[in-house]
């Protein structure tokens, strides 16, 4: 009974991927595109690869696909980084036993229920460069205070600073879960052997974290290089925090011309890098004799 | 077995196809029961004047009118993507650049037909933005343009007067505390009364050539550069935040101007420096040309979706909206400006103060091109009169790539220079 899987896939995954594939080599846009409900044939012609010429030259007027990949890294590999990084932190903090653990991670976990506009609205209020309170926090103490959300790359910085801080939650109990499933006698064994604490943490902790760790950190960087939200509502279509899939967004939706032939060029392009990455990823891992 | 499969399939081609049809009909259905649906894109503080209004309409017409409040900067896209899928309002809102581009789209309707393609009373500028191809696709419900609009108090204790030049307006700007002078808001809206006082354009339709990096566009731009660095103007260096601290700024009478519209009126009303309305002084927006054709014109339409099912209701409603006593109605209450000339006879519209104020100023406006792409041009220079203003890019190289822009993916069929 392989047919039913079969056919769910492909209605579900290949036939909606194959239509987009098939559009990147069109020119289809809103004007052209047919629709039943307006009585419209479709007018679109193939144009081969035109579409790819025009995002690989990295021209401004498609998006400069090359400066715009290397800022979707930085933003990807930094956001993932501190997410791990303080992620780990806070769950080996909590690991402890300790009065009110359990109310410590409930606050801890709040940042990833609230819904993410509603973060991104508040974090564009507190970066406000003239009302803003981080501002007038930093004035408060005789820092400078830096246009955060305008056009510079402070912009960048202040869009990852607010996803590390949406992030973290996620990854604090994944690491969490993963710590409280350690044996506690391999650490009482190593105390016993005189393993100081950064010894246990380096050679207790962390290889028993490996499983666990490396399935958030590339759901940590497919997530975060196809992080939307964050980004366009704090920032909108600001080319110095322009990340692919915001492009391919401001393409397919916003005010500018609705292109669907380019936004999908985007997709294809995303999806290329996403797998190259997820094929490197996994070859690293089984190169250390991970099976995954 | 193969048959089984095959059944599955068509079983969900026929959910599919179901599922489509009940997204269609939902459309329907909701309009079915005579239900006109109206989508208002006015701010916070007009909204309820029109639904009222829209009430009474209805009441008086024997139709039901469902009102939903829409916000402005959404509205355009969720019309499109629902109207694409035969959903929507029967009647909408519709911004003057979003006219021609609906049309031309196919998701509007051709008025030319109706009663409603009566010119004879309307303005002829509002009119024409309801125009497209020869055709008549709107009605015009409220028309505007930007002005300068000035605290009295302060520029009466500075003993300035308002400026009518920029060059004024950096000499004046030292009495009025510098850059408490004037909030310029970061916003392509807002960058054309520079470009236009200037001389510049974004566009020739006539000649179908790309103006938007010309000498004078350019000039206009660096113009308000200038006032920035001259300590003369303050703008929000991040953008997304620019109209809100302009608004805050002024109402709570930390700068002395803003250029603004009609429509914000209202609000600014509600604010401590103006609890005495008498507060708000409103002169044309300043330029070397003493402000003659420097503010864009704007407005709004109202439209009918095609494949509205309940198209005479929508005229019905359209018809009563946008009669004379309405818009007097909306001149009187809120301060925007009619599109008829017969609302501008009745002797409250031209007591009321905010549209006798501004429409000498919008009888000097300067057309801006009713083609379908009038509005996508917006967004490009949006970011590049950010640039321009954070001292990122001289103007010339922002508009230069604005011109790349429009050239490569909005106007390809046009010339640049």
């Amino acid at each position: 009974m392989v047919l039913p899987v079969v056919v769910v896939i492909s209605v579900l995954v290949l036939l909606p991927l194959g239509q987009g594939l098939f559009f990147t080599f069109t020119d289809i846009n809103e004007g052209n595109i047919a629709n039943p409900f307006l009585d419209r044939p479709s007018t679109y012609d193939v144009v081969g690869l035109a579409n790819y010429l025009n995002v690989l030259s990295g021209e401004p007027a498609y998006g400069a696909f090359w400066a715009t990949l290397v800022r979707t890294l930085i933003w990807t590999f930094s956001g993932v980084f501190f997410h791990y990084v303080i992620g780990l932190g806070l769950a080996m903090l909590l690991n402890r036993p300790m009065r009110f653990r359990s109310m410590y991670r409930v606050l801890l976990i709040l940042p990833w229920a609230v819904p993410a506009f509603i973060s991104a609205f508040s974090w564009r209020y507190l970066f406000n460069a003239d009302y803003g309170l981080i501002n007038w926090a930093l004035e408060s103490v005789g820092l400078p205070t830096p246009v955060w959300l305008g056009q510079s790359n402070i912009a960048l910085v202040a869009v990852i600073i607010v996803n590390v801080w949406l992030g973290v939650p996620f990854m604090m109990v994944a690491l969490l879960g993963g710590l409280q499933a350690i044996p506690a006698d391999l650490y009482e064994a190593a105390e016993i052997d005189g393993a100081t604490p950064w010894q246990r943490f380096v050679h207790v902790t962390v290889p028993a974290l490996r499983s666990v760790s490396n399935t958030v950190i590339l759901l940590g960087v497919i997530w975060t290089f196809n992080m939307f939200a964050v980004i366009y509502l704090i920032t909108g279509p600001n080319p110095n925090t322009r990340i692919l899939i915001t492009y391919a967004f401001e393409r397919f939706f916003s005010g500018a011309t609705r292109d669907y032939a380019i936004a999908s060029t985007y997709g294809v392009l995303i999806l290329s890098v996403l797998l190259v990455f997820a094929t490197v990823y996994r070859r690293a891992l089984k190169r250390q004799g991970e099976v995954w | 077995m193969r048959r089984r499969t095959l059944s599955t399939m068509s079983v969900m081609g026929l959910a599919s196809a179901l599922a489509l049809t009940a997204c269609g009909s939902g459309g329907d259905a909701s309009s079915g029961d005579g239900a006109v649906v109206f989508w208002d894109t006015s701010g916070p503080a007009e909204s309820p004047v029109f639904a009222q209004l829209a009430e009474d309409c209805g009441e008086a017409g024997g139709y039901q009118v469902d009102i939903e409040q829409v916000a402005f900067d959404q509205a355009l896209n969720n019309y499109r993507n629902a109207a694409q899928g035969g959903q929507g309002p029967d009647v909408f809102r519709a911004e003057v650049a979003w006219v021609p581009q609906l049309a031309e789209g196919g998701l509007i309707q051709d008025l030319s037909e109706t009663d409603l393609a009566d010119s004879a009373d309307f303005l002829a500028t509002p009119w024409s933005s309801t125009q497209y191809d020869g055709r008549t696709y709107g009605v015009p419900q409220v028309t505007d343009t930007l002005a300068l609009l000035y605290n009295r108090e302060l520029l009466a204790e500075a003993e300035v007067e308002p400026p009518t030049s920029w060059a004024e307006l950096a000499e004046s700007a030292p009495a009025l505390g510098g850059e408490s002078a004037i909030f310029l808001n970061n916003d392509a809206y807002y960058a054309l009364p520079f470009i236009y006082g200037a001389g510049g354009d974004l566009v020739d339709t006539e000649a179908q050539e790309i103006l938007v990096n010309s000498p004078e566009a350019v000039e206009g731009l660096a113009t308000a550069k200038e006032l920035l660095d001259d300590g003369a103007a303050q703008t929000a260096l991040d953008q997304g935040n620019s109209y809100g601290n302009m608004k805050a700024a002024f109402v709570a009478g930390d700068v002395a101007m803003i250029i603004d519209g009609p429509w914000a009126v209202a609000e600014l009303l509600e604010g401590e420096a103006f609890a005495d309305p008498e507060n708000l002084g409103i002169a044309p927006v300043p330029g070397p040309a003493d402000g003659d054709g420097n503010s864009p014109v704007g407005g709004h339409d109202y439209v009918i979706r095609q494949g509205s099912a309940v198209t005479e209701s929508a005229q019905d409603l359209i018809a009563c909206l946008s009669s004379t006593e309405s818009q007097i109605t909306v001149a009187t209450e809120l301060g925007l400006l009619p599109t008829r000339e017969s609302a501008y006879e009745d002797p409250a519209v031209s007591a009321q103060p905010i549209v006798s104020a501004f429409s000498p100023v919008i009888e000097r406006a300067h057309p801006r091109p009713w083609i379908p792409e009038g509005g996508e041009l917006f967004d490009p220079l949006k970011i590049a009169y950010s640039d321009i203003l954070a001292g990122n890019v001289e103007p010339q190289d922002a508009l230069d790539e604005v011109a790349t822009i429009y050239q490569d993916t909005i106007l390809t069929e046009y010339t640049a220079n």
